[in-house]
Protein backbone atom coordinates (compact mmCIF):
# COMPACT_ATOMS: atom_id res chain seq x y z
CA UNK A 1 0.00 0.00 0.00
CA UNK A 2 2.30 2.25 1.26
CA UNK A 3 6.20 1.75 0.51
CA UNK A 4 8.50 4.32 2.13
CA UNK A 5 12.42 3.48 0.83
CA UNK A 6 15.14 4.81 2.60
CA UNK A 7 13.90 8.52 3.14
CA UNK A 8 15.58 11.34 4.32
CA UNK A 9 14.55 15.07 4.91
CA UNK A 10 16.57 18.25 5.53
CA UNK A 11 15.04 21.56 6.62
CA UNK A 12 17.54 24.07 6.33
CA UNK A 13 20.92 21.84 7.70
CA UNK A 14 19.22 19.74 9.76
CA UNK A 15 18.32 16.22 8.78
CA UNK A 16 15.04 15.52 10.07
CA UNK A 17 14.77 12.24 8.93
CA UNK A 18 17.96 9.98 8.37
CA UNK A 19 17.04 7.30 6.00
CA UNK A 20 13.47 5.84 7.24
CA UNK A 21 12.13 2.69 5.53
CA UNK A 22 8.74 1.28 6.14
CA UNK A 23 6.05 -0.69 4.92
CA UNK A 24 2.38 -0.05 5.43
CA UNK A 25 0.47 -3.29 4.29
CA UNK A 26 -3.16 -3.02 3.18
CA UNK A 27 -5.49 -3.68 6.84
CA UNK A 28 -2.65 -2.92 8.90
CA UNK A 29 -3.12 0.08 11.46
CA UNK A 30 0.37 1.35 11.96
CA UNK A 31 0.73 3.41 14.92
CA UNK A 32 3.87 5.84 15.03
CA UNK A 33 5.73 6.65 18.15
CA UNK A 34 8.44 8.77 19.49
CA UNK A 35 9.16 11.60 21.56
CA UNK A 36 8.86 15.35 20.19
CA UNK A 37 10.67 16.62 17.14
CA UNK A 38 11.62 13.22 16.16
CA UNK A 39 10.34 13.49 12.53
CA UNK A 40 6.78 11.81 13.17
CA UNK A 41 4.77 14.71 11.88
CA UNK A 42 7.68 14.81 9.24
CA UNK A 43 7.31 10.96 8.39
CA UNK A 44 3.81 10.97 7.67
CA UNK A 45 3.61 14.25 5.85
CA UNK A 46 6.25 12.93 2.99
CA UNK A 47 3.62 9.83 2.66
CA UNK A 48 1.17 12.30 0.64
CA UNK A 49 4.24 15.16 -0.25
CA UNK A 50 3.16 17.41 2.12
CA UNK A 51 6.72 17.53 2.58
CA UNK A 52 9.27 16.82 -0.23
CA UNK A 53 11.94 14.11 0.49
CA UNK A 54 15.45 15.06 0.07
CA UNK A 55 16.60 11.43 -1.18
CA UNK A 56 14.85 7.87 -0.71
CA UNK A 57 11.53 6.88 -2.78
CA UNK A 58 7.84 6.69 -1.82
CA UNK A 59 5.34 4.45 -3.48
CA UNK A 60 1.75 3.87 -3.22
CA UNK A 61 0.96 0.85 -4.52
CA UNK A 62 2.67 0.53 -8.01
CA UNK A 63 3.18 4.05 -8.31
CA UNK A 64 6.00 6.25 -7.64
CA UNK A 65 4.74 9.76 -6.04
CA UNK A 66 8.62 10.88 -5.52
CA UNK A 67 11.65 11.62 -7.80
CA UNK A 68 13.64 8.44 -8.52
CA UNK A 69 16.18 7.63 -6.45
CA UNK A 70 19.67 6.73 -8.61
CA UNK A 71 21.13 5.17 -5.12
CA UNK A 72 17.99 2.71 -4.44
CA UNK A 73 18.84 1.13 -8.47
CA UNK A 74 22.12 0.13 -8.73
CA UNK A 75 21.29 -2.63 -11.46
CA UNK A 76 19.47 0.51 -13.61
CA UNK A 77 22.90 3.13 -13.31
CA UNK A 78 26.22 1.95 -14.41
CA UNK A 79 28.54 3.21 -11.07
CA UNK A 80 30.54 5.26 -13.93
CA UNK A 81 27.79 6.76 -15.91
CA UNK A 82 28.36 10.67 -15.57
CA UNK A 83 25.51 13.05 -14.28
CA UNK A 84 23.86 13.68 -17.62
CA UNK A 85 23.19 9.39 -18.20
CA UNK A 86 21.86 9.34 -14.85
CA UNK A 87 19.82 11.87 -15.13
CA UNK A 88 18.81 10.18 -18.66
CA UNK A 89 18.14 6.73 -16.59
CA UNK A 90 15.67 8.72 -14.07
CA UNK A 91 13.53 10.41 -16.74
CA UNK A 92 12.70 7.43 -18.26
CA UNK A 93 12.05 5.84 -15.26
CA UNK A 94 9.66 8.13 -13.49
CA UNK A 95 8.34 8.42 -17.01
CA UNK A 96 7.01 4.74 -16.50
CA UNK A 97 6.21 4.57 -12.80
CA UNK A 98 5.60 8.11 -11.56
CA UNK A 99 2.43 9.04 -11.04
CA UNK A 100 -0.04 12.31 -10.84
CA UNK A 101 0.54 13.41 -6.77
CA UNK A 102 -2.93 14.76 -7.01
CA UNK A 103 -4.47 11.57 -7.78
CA UNK A 104 -2.66 9.61 -5.35
CA UNK A 105 -3.34 11.73 -2.30
CA UNK A 106 -7.22 11.24 -3.44
CA UNK A 107 -6.81 7.77 -2.36
CA UNK A 108 -5.18 8.83 1.36
CA UNK A 109 -6.80 10.69 3.56
CA UNK A 110 -5.41 13.47 6.04
CA UNK A 111 -6.38 14.45 9.54
CA UNK A 112 -4.36 17.36 11.03
CA UNK A 113 -3.63 18.16 14.69
CA UNK A 114 -5.48 21.35 14.11
CA UNK A 115 -8.74 19.79 12.15
CA UNK A 116 -7.94 22.35 9.00
CA UNK A 117 -11.88 22.86 7.90
CA UNK A 118 -12.07 25.07 5.56
CA UNK A 119 -12.99 27.74 7.47
CA UNK A 120 -15.43 30.13 4.45
CA UNK A 121 -17.71 26.75 3.51
CA UNK A 122 -19.92 25.09 5.41
CA UNK A 123 -19.81 21.71 7.47
CA UNK A 124 -21.62 20.15 3.94
CA UNK A 125 -19.42 22.22 1.58
CA UNK A 126 -16.79 21.35 3.14
CA UNK A 127 -17.39 17.63 2.51
CA UNK A 128 -18.31 17.84 -0.83
CA UNK A 129 -16.12 20.33 -2.40
CA UNK A 130 -12.85 17.81 -3.22
CA UNK A 131 -15.48 15.04 -4.49
CA UNK A 132 -17.28 18.14 -6.99
CA UNK A 133 -14.26 20.04 -7.59
CA UNK A 134 -12.70 16.56 -8.96
CA UNK A 135 -15.28 15.01 -10.69
CA UNK A 136 -15.41 11.83 -8.59
CA UNK A 137 -19.53 12.95 -7.56
CA UNK A 138 -22.09 14.83 -9.12
CA UNK A 139 -23.42 17.31 -6.58
CA UNK A 140 -26.70 15.46 -5.63
CA UNK A 141 -24.03 11.97 -4.93
CA UNK A 142 -21.87 13.99 -3.17
CA UNK A 143 -24.87 15.58 -0.90
CA UNK A 144 -25.76 12.36 -0.42
CA UNK A 145 -22.65 11.02 0.70
CA UNK A 146 -21.94 13.50 2.72
CA UNK A 147 -25.08 13.52 4.58
CA UNK A 148 -24.74 9.55 5.08
CA UNK A 149 -21.40 9.63 6.94
CA UNK A 150 -22.50 13.03 8.92
CA UNK A 151 -25.93 11.19 10.16
CA UNK A 152 -22.68 8.57 11.14
CA UNK A 153 -21.10 10.86 13.47
CA UNK A 154 -24.62 12.36 14.73
CA UNK A 155 -24.18 15.82 13.43
CA UNK A 156 -26.83 15.96 10.71
CA UNK A 157 -27.80 18.71 12.63
CA UNK A 158 -24.42 20.95 12.04
CA UNK A 159 -24.61 20.33 8.48
CA UNK A 160 -25.17 23.95 7.24
CA UNK A 161 -23.03 25.59 9.89
CA UNK A 162 -19.36 26.99 9.35
CA UNK A 163 -16.47 25.19 11.36
CA UNK A 164 -16.10 28.24 13.53
CA UNK A 165 -19.36 27.07 15.35
CA UNK A 166 -18.40 23.61 16.42
CA UNK A 167 -16.35 22.40 19.17
CA UNK A 168 -13.00 20.94 18.79
CA UNK A 169 -14.16 16.84 18.94
CA UNK A 170 -16.82 17.71 16.38
CA UNK A 171 -14.33 19.85 14.09
CA UNK A 172 -12.07 17.07 14.28
CA UNK A 173 -14.75 14.41 13.36
CA UNK A 174 -16.02 16.31 10.45
CA UNK A 175 -12.66 16.68 9.50
CA UNK A 176 -11.95 13.14 9.93
CA UNK A 177 -15.94 11.81 7.29
CA UNK A 178 -14.44 14.67 5.25
CA UNK A 179 -11.64 12.66 4.26
CA UNK A 180 -13.96 9.29 4.32
CA UNK A 181 -16.07 10.91 1.44
CA UNK A 182 -13.27 10.63 -0.70
CA UNK A 183 -13.31 7.21 -0.16
CA UNK A 184 -9.28 6.92 0.36
CA UNK A 185 -7.57 3.47 0.93
CA UNK A 186 -5.80 4.62 3.29
CA UNK A 187 -5.94 6.87 6.31
CA UNK A 188 -3.11 9.10 7.72
CA UNK A 189 -3.50 11.11 11.03
CA UNK A 190 -1.34 13.03 12.77
CA UNK A 191 -2.18 13.59 16.45
CA UNK A 192 -6.16 13.76 16.08
CA UNK A 193 -6.31 14.53 19.38
CA UNK A 194 -3.20 16.71 20.52
CA UNK A 195 -5.64 20.05 20.29
CA UNK A 196 -8.93 18.82 21.91
CA UNK A 197 -9.68 19.23 25.58
CA UNK A 198 -9.96 15.89 27.35
CA UNK A 199 -13.77 15.48 27.58
CA UNK A 200 -13.53 15.52 23.95
CA UNK A 201 -10.42 12.82 23.19
CA UNK A 202 -12.87 9.77 23.58
CA UNK A 203 -15.49 11.53 21.19
CA UNK A 204 -12.75 11.04 18.30
CA UNK A 205 -10.53 8.11 19.44
CA UNK A 206 -13.99 6.05 19.37
CA UNK A 207 -14.82 7.21 15.55
CA UNK A 208 -10.99 6.12 15.01
CA UNK A 209 -11.99 2.27 16.43
CA UNK A 210 -14.63 2.06 14.30
CA UNK A 211 -12.71 2.72 11.57
CA UNK A 212 -10.22 0.71 12.16
CA UNK A 213 -12.68 -2.31 13.51
CA UNK A 214 -13.82 -1.68 9.49
CA UNK A 215 -10.96 -2.89 8.04
CA UNK A 216 -9.24 0.54 6.84
CA UNK A 217 -5.41 0.92 6.55
CA UNK A 218 -4.37 3.79 8.92
CA UNK A 219 -1.07 5.36 10.19
CA UNK A 220 -1.73 7.14 13.26
CA UNK A 221 0.99 9.62 14.96
CA UNK A 222 -0.45 9.94 18.75
CA UNK A 223 0.76 10.48 21.96
CA UNK A 224 -2.60 8.06 23.37
CA UNK A 225 -0.92 4.94 24.60
CA UNK A 226 -3.46 3.62 25.44
CA UNK A 227 -5.36 3.78 22.32
CA UNK A 228 -2.28 3.02 20.52
CA UNK A 229 -1.78 -0.36 22.66
CA UNK A 230 -5.99 -0.80 21.56
CA UNK A 231 -5.67 -0.12 17.54
CA UNK A 232 -2.67 -0.67 16.53
CA UNK A 233 -1.19 -3.97 14.56
CA UNK A 234 1.77 -2.58 14.57
CA UNK A 235 3.89 0.06 16.43
CA UNK A 236 6.93 2.13 14.93
CA UNK A 237 8.95 4.14 17.58
CA UNK A 238 10.56 6.69 16.08
CA UNK A 239 13.90 9.07 17.29
CA UNK A 240 16.29 11.31 15.90
CA UNK A 241 14.80 10.63 12.43
CA UNK A 242 15.41 6.76 12.55
CA UNK A 243 12.94 3.71 13.64
CA UNK A 244 14.28 2.49 16.28
CA UNK A 245 12.34 -0.64 16.77
CA UNK A 246 8.62 -1.68 15.96
CA UNK A 247 6.75 -5.10 16.44
CA UNK A 248 3.12 -5.98 17.85
CA UNK A 249 2.04 -3.32 20.46
CA UNK A 250 3.36 -6.56 23.13
CA UNK A 251 6.39 -6.54 21.59
CA UNK A 252 6.58 -3.09 21.87
CA UNK A 253 5.15 -1.72 25.46
CA UNK A 254 5.84 -5.03 27.04
CA UNK A 255 9.14 -6.15 25.81
CA UNK A 256 10.75 -2.66 24.64
CA UNK A 257 14.17 -3.90 23.02
CA UNK A 258 16.29 -0.32 22.66
CA UNK A 259 17.15 2.01 25.76
CA UNK A 260 15.61 4.42 24.20
CA UNK A 261 12.49 2.79 24.05
CA UNK A 262 12.44 2.23 27.69
CA UNK A 263 13.15 5.17 28.28
CA UNK A 264 10.33 6.57 26.27
CA UNK A 265 7.72 4.40 27.41
CA UNK A 266 8.94 5.00 31.30
CA UNK A 267 8.22 8.66 30.53
CA UNK A 268 4.51 8.56 29.01
CA UNK A 269 3.16 5.58 30.82
CA UNK B 1 -18.04 89.87 0.32
CA UNK B 2 -18.30 87.28 3.05
CA UNK B 3 -17.44 83.58 2.90
CA UNK B 4 -21.08 82.57 2.44
CA UNK B 5 -21.80 85.15 -0.07
CA UNK B 6 -18.86 83.90 -2.10
CA UNK B 7 -19.60 80.22 -1.75
CA UNK B 8 -23.10 81.03 -3.00
CA UNK B 9 -21.71 83.50 -5.85
CA UNK B 10 -19.39 80.65 -7.20
CA UNK B 11 -22.27 77.91 -6.95
CA UNK B 12 -24.61 79.92 -9.36
CA UNK B 13 -22.11 81.43 -11.65
CA UNK B 14 -22.62 78.67 -14.89
CA UNK B 15 -19.13 79.04 -15.72
CA UNK B 16 -17.66 77.83 -12.26
CA UNK B 17 -19.94 75.57 -11.82
CA UNK B 18 -19.00 74.07 -15.20
CA UNK B 19 -15.01 74.01 -14.33
CA UNK B 20 -15.78 72.44 -10.84
CA UNK B 21 -18.10 69.53 -12.70
CA UNK B 22 -15.90 68.98 -14.98
CA UNK B 23 -12.53 69.04 -12.75
CA UNK B 24 -14.96 66.41 -10.33
CA UNK B 25 -15.48 64.31 -13.37
CA UNK B 26 -11.76 63.87 -14.20
CA UNK B 27 -10.74 63.42 -10.39
CA UNK B 28 -13.66 60.71 -10.27
CA UNK B 29 -12.44 59.12 -13.91
CA UNK B 30 -8.90 58.74 -13.28
CA UNK B 31 -9.20 57.44 -9.67
CA UNK B 32 -11.85 54.67 -10.21
CA UNK B 33 -10.33 53.94 -13.80
CA UNK B 34 -7.06 53.53 -11.99
CA UNK B 35 -8.35 51.74 -9.09
CA UNK B 36 -9.48 48.78 -11.25
CA UNK B 37 -6.63 49.06 -13.01
CA UNK B 38 -4.29 48.77 -9.97
CA UNK B 39 -6.18 45.88 -8.84
CA UNK B 40 -6.33 43.85 -11.71
CA UNK B 41 -2.52 44.25 -12.61
CA UNK B 42 -2.06 44.09 -8.28
CA UNK B 43 -3.79 40.39 -8.07
CA UNK B 44 -1.83 39.07 -11.01
CA UNK B 45 1.67 40.69 -9.45
CA UNK B 46 0.79 38.81 -5.96
CA UNK B 47 -0.29 35.54 -7.60
CA UNK B 48 3.42 35.41 -9.26
CA UNK B 49 4.85 36.33 -6.11
CA UNK B 50 3.41 33.52 -4.69
CA UNK B 51 3.55 31.24 -7.09
CA UNK B 52 5.80 28.34 -6.04
CA UNK B 53 9.10 28.60 -7.49
CA UNK B 54 10.13 27.30 -10.88
CA UNK B 55 12.43 28.00 -13.68
CA UNK B 56 9.81 29.26 -16.06
CA UNK B 57 8.14 31.59 -12.87
CA UNK B 58 12.29 33.50 -12.51
CA UNK B 59 11.49 36.15 -15.11
CA UNK B 60 8.29 36.77 -13.63
CA UNK B 61 9.47 37.00 -10.19
CA UNK B 62 12.30 38.67 -11.03
CA UNK B 63 9.76 41.70 -12.71
CA UNK B 64 7.25 42.06 -10.36
CA UNK B 65 9.98 42.48 -7.49
CA UNK B 66 11.72 44.98 -9.27
CA UNK B 67 8.10 46.48 -10.07
CA UNK B 68 7.23 46.97 -6.41
CA UNK B 69 10.71 48.35 -5.41
CA UNK B 70 10.69 50.62 -7.90
CA UNK B 71 6.95 52.09 -7.67
CA UNK B 72 7.61 52.23 -3.95
CA UNK B 73 10.72 53.67 -3.71
CA UNK B 74 9.96 56.82 -5.87
CA UNK B 75 7.68 59.65 -5.54
CA UNK B 76 4.60 59.83 -7.58
CA UNK B 77 4.49 62.91 -9.54
CA UNK B 78 8.01 61.85 -10.99
CA UNK B 79 6.41 58.81 -11.84
CA UNK B 80 3.61 60.98 -13.59
CA UNK B 81 6.13 62.85 -15.53
CA UNK B 82 8.36 60.04 -16.96
CA UNK B 83 4.85 58.59 -18.03
CA UNK B 84 3.63 61.81 -19.81
CA UNK B 85 7.25 63.11 -20.88
CA UNK B 86 9.03 59.99 -21.54
CA UNK B 87 6.56 56.57 -22.14
CA UNK B 88 3.52 58.30 -23.85
CA UNK B 89 5.10 61.34 -25.53
CA UNK B 90 3.27 61.18 -28.01
CA UNK B 91 0.92 63.64 -29.90
CA UNK B 92 -2.40 63.81 -29.20
CA UNK B 93 -2.16 61.21 -26.28
CA UNK B 94 -5.23 61.93 -24.35
CA UNK B 95 -3.55 63.16 -20.50
CA UNK B 96 -6.19 61.78 -18.86
CA UNK B 97 -5.16 57.85 -19.70
CA UNK B 98 -1.66 58.39 -19.79
CA UNK B 99 -2.46 60.07 -16.32
CA UNK B 100 -5.04 56.51 -15.57
CA UNK B 101 -2.08 54.24 -16.82
CA UNK B 102 0.65 55.92 -14.40
CA UNK B 103 -1.58 55.79 -10.68
CA UNK B 104 -2.77 52.22 -12.14
CA UNK B 105 0.44 51.20 -12.29
CA UNK B 106 1.55 52.84 -8.47
CA UNK B 107 -1.77 51.55 -7.21
CA UNK B 108 -0.36 48.27 -8.39
CA UNK B 109 2.37 48.05 -6.60
CA UNK B 110 0.38 48.57 -2.91
CA UNK B 111 -2.50 46.35 -3.95
CA UNK B 112 0.23 43.74 -4.74
CA UNK B 113 1.88 43.69 -1.56
CA UNK B 114 -1.77 44.01 0.13
CA UNK B 115 -3.06 40.90 -1.54
CA UNK B 116 0.18 39.39 -0.81
CA UNK B 117 0.01 39.78 3.33
CA UNK B 118 -3.78 38.88 3.31
CA UNK B 119 -3.11 35.63 1.61
CA UNK B 120 0.04 34.84 3.77
CA UNK B 121 -2.39 35.36 6.77
CA UNK B 122 -4.67 32.42 5.92
CA UNK B 123 -3.44 29.67 7.74
CA UNK B 124 -1.10 27.36 5.87
CA UNK B 125 -3.17 24.38 7.37
CA UNK B 126 -5.92 25.25 4.86
CA UNK B 127 -3.92 25.00 1.74
CA UNK B 128 -2.72 21.55 3.59
CA UNK B 129 -5.87 20.29 3.68
CA UNK B 130 -7.02 21.29 0.34
CA UNK B 131 -4.00 19.67 -1.62
CA UNK B 132 -3.96 16.92 1.04
CA UNK B 133 -8.03 16.12 -0.54
CA UNK B 134 -6.21 15.70 -3.79
CA UNK B 135 -7.20 19.55 -5.05
CA UNK B 136 -4.79 21.66 -7.37
CA UNK B 137 -2.96 24.33 -6.04
CA UNK B 138 -5.53 26.07 -8.49
CA UNK B 139 -8.41 24.94 -7.26
CA UNK B 140 -7.24 25.34 -3.43
CA UNK B 141 -6.32 29.23 -4.04
CA UNK B 142 -9.62 29.95 -6.00
CA UNK B 143 -11.43 28.16 -3.32
CA UNK B 144 -10.64 28.28 -0.48
CA UNK B 145 -7.36 30.43 0.07
CA UNK B 146 -8.53 33.67 -1.85
CA UNK B 147 -12.26 33.45 -0.50
CA UNK B 148 -10.43 33.77 3.14
CA UNK B 149 -8.10 36.47 2.00
CA UNK B 150 -10.32 38.80 0.60
CA UNK B 151 -11.75 39.42 4.22
CA UNK B 152 -8.25 40.37 5.21
CA UNK B 153 -7.40 42.19 2.46
CA UNK B 154 -11.17 44.34 1.65
CA UNK B 155 -9.78 47.42 4.84
CA UNK B 156 -6.27 47.75 3.41
CA UNK B 157 -7.47 47.88 -0.58
CA UNK B 158 -9.94 50.27 0.52
CA UNK B 159 -7.48 52.67 2.47
CA UNK B 160 -5.23 52.34 -0.77
CA UNK B 161 -8.19 53.63 -3.23
CA UNK B 162 -8.66 56.09 -0.75
CA UNK B 163 -5.20 57.26 -1.01
CA UNK B 164 -5.38 56.86 -4.50
CA UNK B 165 -8.16 59.31 -5.04
CA UNK B 166 -6.44 62.13 -2.98
CA UNK B 167 -2.98 61.88 -4.59
CA UNK B 168 -4.51 62.13 -7.79
CA UNK B 169 -4.98 66.16 -7.31
CA UNK B 170 -1.16 66.09 -9.10
CA UNK B 171 -2.70 65.83 -12.27
CA UNK B 172 -2.56 69.77 -12.57
CA UNK B 173 1.32 69.54 -13.22
CA UNK B 174 0.22 67.69 -16.66
CA UNK B 175 -2.55 70.16 -17.29
CA UNK B 176 -5.52 67.87 -16.68
CA UNK B 177 -8.19 70.01 -15.45
CA UNK B 178 -9.42 67.73 -11.87
CA UNK B 179 -10.77 69.03 -8.68
CA UNK B 180 -7.90 70.69 -7.39
CA UNK B 181 -6.61 72.46 -10.13
CA UNK B 182 -10.27 73.50 -11.23
CA UNK B 183 -9.96 74.99 -7.68
CA UNK B 184 -6.98 77.09 -8.67
CA UNK B 185 -8.32 78.47 -11.96
CA UNK B 186 -11.38 79.91 -9.86
CA UNK B 187 -9.46 81.11 -7.83
CA UNK B 188 -7.41 82.83 -9.93
CA UNK B 189 -9.92 84.54 -11.65
CA UNK B 190 -11.14 87.93 -11.83
CA UNK B 191 -14.89 87.82 -9.45
CA UNK B 192 -13.23 85.29 -6.87
CA UNK B 193 -9.63 87.40 -5.48
CA UNK B 194 -8.99 84.81 -3.15
CA UNK B 195 -8.54 80.70 -2.98
CA UNK B 196 -10.37 80.03 0.33
CA UNK B 197 -14.01 79.68 -1.23
CA UNK B 198 -13.21 77.19 -4.37
CA UNK B 199 -10.45 75.31 -2.21
CA UNK B 200 -12.83 74.92 0.22
CA UNK B 201 -15.46 73.84 -1.95
CA UNK B 202 -13.00 71.61 -3.84
CA UNK B 203 -12.32 69.54 -0.35
CA UNK B 204 -15.82 69.28 0.50
CA UNK B 205 -15.81 67.58 -3.08
CA UNK B 206 -12.88 65.69 -2.08
CA UNK B 207 -14.58 64.87 1.47
CA UNK B 208 -17.90 63.48 -0.20
CA UNK B 209 -16.38 60.83 -2.51
CA UNK B 210 -13.85 59.35 0.19
CA UNK B 211 -16.90 59.51 2.80
CA UNK B 212 -19.22 58.06 0.40
CA UNK B 213 -16.49 55.19 -0.63
CA UNK B 214 -15.68 55.11 3.17
CA UNK B 215 -19.50 53.86 3.48
CA UNK B 216 -19.26 51.45 -0.03
CA UNK B 217 -16.15 49.92 2.14
CA UNK B 218 -18.21 49.32 4.98
CA UNK B 219 -21.22 47.55 3.28
CA UNK B 220 -18.58 45.12 1.21
CA UNK B 221 -16.69 44.40 5.09
CA UNK B 222 -20.40 43.66 6.83
CA UNK B 223 -21.02 41.30 3.91
CA UNK B 224 -18.34 39.21 3.46
CA UNK B 225 -18.11 38.74 7.50
CA UNK B 226 -22.29 37.72 7.24
CA UNK B 227 -20.98 34.81 4.84
CA UNK B 228 -18.79 32.95 7.89
CA UNK B 229 -21.34 33.91 10.35
CA UNK B 230 -20.30 32.27 13.89
N1 LIG C 1 8.72 23.26 8.17
C1 LIG C 1 9.78 23.08 9.00
N2 LIG C 1 10.86 23.88 8.92
C2 LIG C 1 11.93 23.69 9.73
N3 LIG C 1 12.01 22.74 10.65
C3 LIG C 1 10.97 21.89 10.77
C4 LIG C 1 9.80 22.02 9.96
N4 LIG C 1 8.93 21.06 10.31
C5 LIG C 1 9.53 20.36 11.30
N5 LIG C 1 10.74 20.85 11.58
C6 LIG C 1 11.68 20.31 12.57
O1 LIG C 1 11.89 18.95 12.31
C7 LIG C 1 11.96 18.20 13.49
C8 LIG C 1 11.00 17.06 13.45
O2 LIG C 1 9.69 17.58 13.40
P1 LIG C 1 8.38 16.70 13.42
O3 LIG C 1 7.25 17.65 13.39
O4 LIG C 1 8.44 15.68 12.36
O5 LIG C 1 8.49 16.01 14.83
P2 LIG C 1 7.40 15.16 15.59
O6 LIG C 1 8.02 13.86 15.88
O7 LIG C 1 6.13 15.17 14.84
O8 LIG C 1 7.25 15.95 16.93
P3 LIG C 1 5.92 16.31 17.77
O9 LIG C 1 5.63 15.13 18.64
O10 LIG C 1 6.35 17.49 18.57
O11 LIG C 1 4.83 16.63 16.81
C9 LIG C 1 11.70 19.16 14.63
O12 LIG C 1 12.94 19.49 15.23
C10 LIG C 1 11.10 20.37 13.97
O13 LIG C 1 11.50 21.54 14.64
MG1 LIG D 1 4.23 16.13 15.05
Amino acid sequence: MINVKNVTKNFQSVQVLKGVSCTIKKGERVVILGPSGSGKSTLLRCMNLLETPNSGEIWIGDDLITSMDPALHPDLIDKKAGKSAVRRVAKAYEAEHKTDINLARRQMGMVFQHFNLFNNLTVLQNMTLAPIQLKLKTKEEAEKTAMELLERIDLLDKINVYPSTLSGGQKQRVAIVRALAMNPKVMLFDEPTSALDPEMVGEVLDLIKQLADEGMTMVIVTHEMGFAREVASRVLFMDGGKIMEQGTPEEVFDHPQCPRLQEFLSKVI
Amino acid sequence: MNFFEGVSTLFSSEKYMDLLIEGFKNTFIISMAATVFGLILGTIVALINLAPNSPLMWVPKAISKVYITVIRGTPMALQLFIMIFVVFAIRGFPPVVTAIIAFGINSGAYVAENIRAGILSVDIGQTEAGRALGLSNGTTMMKIVIPQAIKNVIPAIGNEVIALIKETSIVGMISITDLTQSAKIIGAGNNMASYLIPMSVAALFYLAIVYALTLVIKVIERRLRASDKR
